[in-house]
């Protein structure tokens, strides 16, 4: 289906470069009804923030280069839900990737600690106290003890960690970068006194 | 049934990266200012809820389109423009002075624009928009 009278109107005044009000009538007009067929699509269990931080970026990414969509092949509302649906695949396999290499990176951390599980003789519950008790040994500072919480609970989402660190007022991606940095470096941190503690017992 | 409903604020918070969207500087001059949404909001005469649609605006054109293009904003987020200019003008100087690329194509003409709208040099104020001896070319 063709763009509609009214979305040709709207590309139309973004091609042109001279309204400075046409993407934000856009935007306004279009982002509810794009992030909830995009929400649909993804499926009930999709990340809602991703959703959105997808619709968002294929908004962007079309009022940087109005010229890629042809309004005579498709509506302009289809082609942004394709174009976001894209990113939010893109997305969520992105994270998959980073979530497969944190649990990894942690489980080699507790590799040689776990000598309770093993034994079968301390029920989870202890071992969850045990932990509990390492981790405030290693970690000082209240805040890094929330983020380690944070990773041992396989919280995914960017908001906890952004929250945690104080920068939720930065720009997605400069969180997503310093989150990252943190989580890599207190992984590490975990990796090598575990490990050590391994060594001496 | 989920209580999540869409908001322009994440729409508006991944625009910052867009140098000729309004985002960005606004987002530094709130911070430069010290100002949470509903001071940055009051300083604007709008809603907080019209701070997300006023970032997603593209920055104003240089002289002579300043004008046309502050009005054009102004009336979408329902603002006087008498309030709007002082802080597209505080924008403009700031990503000036710290040289960002999409203030280099504002620079000259905007300030000359906005000085005109603070007064003559004999301390006279213009009209609120005295746009009749502005020549505006057609779409140029």
């Amino acid at each position: 289906m063709k763009a509609t009278a009214e979305e040709l109107g709207f590309h139309q005044r973004i091609l042109a470069r001279t309204d400075p009000i046409a993407f934000a009538e856009l935007a306004d007009t279009l982002y509810s009804s794009l992030v909830q067929v995009v929400c649909k699509r993804a499926g009930i269990q999709a990340d809602q923030v991703l959703v959105e931080e997808a619709v968002g970026q294929a908004l962007l990414d079309y009022h940087d280069h109005p010229g890629n969509y042809d309004p005579e092949r498709i509506s302009l509302h289809s082609y942004l839900v394709m174009a976001a649906y894209r990113d939010f695949q893109n997305a969520v396999a992105k994270e998959q990737r980073v979530k497969a290499h944190q649990v990894s990176l942690f489980d080699l951390a507790l590799q040689g600690y776990d000598i309770a599980d093993e034994q079968g003789t301390v029920d989870s519950h202890l071992q969850v106290e045990e932990l509990q008790v390492i981790i405030d040994g290693i970690f000082s500072d209240a805040g890094e003890r929330r983020i380690v919480t944070l990773i041992l609970n396989k919280v995914q989402a960017l908001t906890p960690y952004a929250q945690v660190l104080g920068i939720a007022h930065l720009p997605l991606e400069d969180q997503r970068k310093q989150v990252q940095l943190v989580k890599s470096r207190l992984i590490r941190r975990l990796r090598r006194r575990m490990s050590r503690m391994h060594i001496t017992q | 049934m989920s209580d999540f409903a869409p908001s322009l604020d994440r729409l508006a918070l991944l625009a910052r990266a867009r140098p000729n969207l309004l985002a960005g500087s606004l987002a530094r001059y709130q911070e430069q200012e010290g100002l949470d949404d509903k001071q940055l909001a009051a300083r604007v005469g709008c809603e907080v809820e019209g701070l997300a649609r006023l970032a997603l605006c593209e920055r104003p054109r240089s002289t002579p389109y300043f004008v046309r293009d502050a009005e054009r904003i102004a009336d979408y987020i329902h603002v006087d423009i008498k309030r709007l200019v002082p802080v597209l003008r505080a924008l403009e100087v700031r990503e000036t002075l710290s040289g960002s690329a999409g203030a280099q194509r504002a620079v000259g003409p905007t300030l000359l624009a906005a000085r005109d709208y603070d007064g003559d040099e004999n301390g006279e104020k213009r009209g609120a928009f005295d746009v009749g001896n502005e020549e505006e070319p057609e779409n140029g």
